[in-house]
């Protein structure tokens, strides 16, 4: 058994050299594909992973009258403390608020400064638990108070949660879409580059078969060649998505500005990787199988 | 034992490549099958390997009807034959160890005992200085004994060869039946495709004559 297999690795690892040049186009076409995927799935991961912070970072502001007598502004308090889903409560008054504004924005402090009276209302600032952001339950009760009276205007980034959820599920889409139809291509080539393979082993085929060899014997290297284009094709295509991600901030990171965190490439998970390379070997395996079954009449 | 029952084979009508051939070819004999072109000496050495199947009949090779092994079972019939080719068949970007070593691999023989053996083999050839060189720089002859080296190398019951001698000139060929020779004595059924008929006369034991695909005469003479 381990004389064979030993056969089969030095068989696959000679057909491999003998064919180098389309083998290497095959591996050139495997390894862009799989780029492309791992590409839209980096992108995916990080606007999930921002939604995932948005969310975890909501909070909801509750402006109120400034001129509500204060057993209102308690009133007020208690109803919005009593949901399941609040963190914390803070009242912001408006020299908090005007503060918080000034250090926001030191170029605006001249303005700020110059107002006879304090603009800025009192605010309840409103902490909810990751777990309930942007759920129902939440909206439900943001839309409630927005009623209330004495509750002028809510600022809630519910939005923005939505917004970044949506893009992470196109970025998921786009990158099925396109990596689906550049797989089947690969799963195309490689199913040609075997089969050339095959018809220029020909007489190798039939000798073979002439001394004795099974189906299988004979099938094996042409299947492990597959998976070893496969293989190293996405090898190649997550090495390259390394070099993306190492070089992407500093290439771009300068103009990205605000939204250089945004774009921060994240690596992919150790399953993501996995299951690139595993998509990889088993596009090789299965294109070259239907390519040997097919054109290998043994 | 070979035995072939009333093999009938027809590639276009209305021609028949073989017409009604009954032979039986013991353990141990040393066949010649000869004719001239087109008689059907490679259309019957074909069907003995099962390359080909008959329209008509029944081939046996010990005691089982070759016919109705399954396409994926032929390896069990072809392990127990060797097979020579006119055009040798080689694996030209393998060098000669390879060549020979193919039906060792095929059956996961160990890399020592292939060595062994494959060394062996070409010694019986007087090939064993060539075993590293890849067969292109050979010549024709010296090409011709590495396929018999690799149809021998595993130690078949039967050898069948198909014109071995054809591109070579007559002392080569003398040379090459010469092998065949001792490999018979050595205990393997030898069936030889040949119209080389110096060859035949000075080496056939049994010789077979084929005409339009019909047996046309039989010698014995061991």
């Amino acid at each position: 058994m381990i004389e064979k297999l030993k056969f089969f690795l030095g068989a696959t690892a000679n057909n491999l050299w003998q064919f180098r040049t389309r083998n290497l186009f095959s591996v050139t076409i495997i390894c862009l594909s799989f780029l492309t995927v791992g590409i839209f799935l980096m992108l995916t991961n990080n606007l999930r992973a921002t939604a995932r912070t948005l969310a975890t970072n909501m909070n909801i502001a509750f402006y109120l009258d400034p001129k509500l007598p204060p057993e209102t502004v308690e009133a007020i308090r208690q109803e919005i403390s009593r949901p399941a889903f609040v963190e914390s409560v803070t009242l912001v008054s408006p020299d908090e608020a005007r503060e918080r504004f000034r250090m926001s924005f030191p170029e605006l402090a001249d303005i700020a400064a110059g107002l006879k009276g304090n603009p800025f209302p009192p605010a309840f600032e409103l902490r909810v638990a990751a777990r309930a952001s942007a759920s129902k339950e939440v909206v439900a009760f943001v839309e409630g108070m927005k009623k209330r009276p004495g509750v002028t205007d809510v600022l809630f980034n519910q939005d923005w949660v939505e917004k970044m959820q949506g893009f992470s599920r196109l970025a998921g889409a786009i990158g099925a879409f396109l990596g689906g139809i550049l797989i089947l291509t690969s799963f195309f080539i490689i199913s040609n580059v075997v089969k050339l393979n095959v018809f220029a082993r020909k007489n190798e085929i039939e000798i073979l078969r002439f001394v004795g060899g099974t189906n299988l014997f004979i099938r094996i290297p042409f299947w492990l060649e597959g998976i070893a284009l496969g293989l190293l094709g996405s090898l190649l295509a997550l090495a390259l998505l390394f070099v993306v991600i190492q070089v992407f901030p500093l290439y771009l990171g300068a103009s990205l500005g605000a939204l250089q965190e945004l774009l921060r490439f994240r690596y992919p998970s150790l399953p993501q990787a996995l299951l690139l390379l595993g998509g990889g070997a088993a596009t090789g395996w299965i294109g070259s199988a239907t390519s040997v079954s097919k054109f290998l009449k043994v | 034992m070979i035995e072939l029952h009333h093999i009938w084979k027809q590639y276009q009508k209305p021609y028949w490549a073989l017409s009604d051939v009954t032979l039986q070819i013991n353990d141990g004999d040393f066949y010649f099958i000869t004719g001239p072109s087109g008689s059907g000496k490679t259309t019957l050495l074909k069907t003995i390997f099962r390359e080909i199947l008959p329209t008509e009949g029944q081939i046996l090779v010990n005691g089982v009807n070759i016919l109705k092994i399954r396409d994926s079972r032929i390896y069990t019939l072809r392990r127990t034959m060797g097979i020579v080719f006119q055009d040798f068949r080689l694996m030209f970007h393998k060098t000669v160890f390879d060549n020979v070593a193919v039906p060792l691999q095929v059956v996961g023989v160990g890399r020592k005992e292939i060595r062994r053996r494959v060394f062996g083999t070409l010694q019986k050839v007087n090939l064993h200085q060539k075993m590293w060189e890849m067969p292109g720089r050979l010549s024709y002859g010296e090409q011709q004994r590495v396929a018999i080296a690799r149809a021998v190398v595993n130690n078949p019951e039967i050898i069948l060869a198909d014109e071995p001698t054809g591109n070579l000139d007559p002392e080569l060929a003398f040379e090459i039946v010469t092998l065949f020779k001792e490999f018979n004595k050595q205990g393997a059924t030898v069936i030889i495709g040949s119209h080389d008929r110096e060859l035949i006369r000075h080496f056939g034991d049994n010789i077979l004559f084929l005409q339009k695909g019909k047996i046309v005469g039989k010698e014995a003479h061991a």
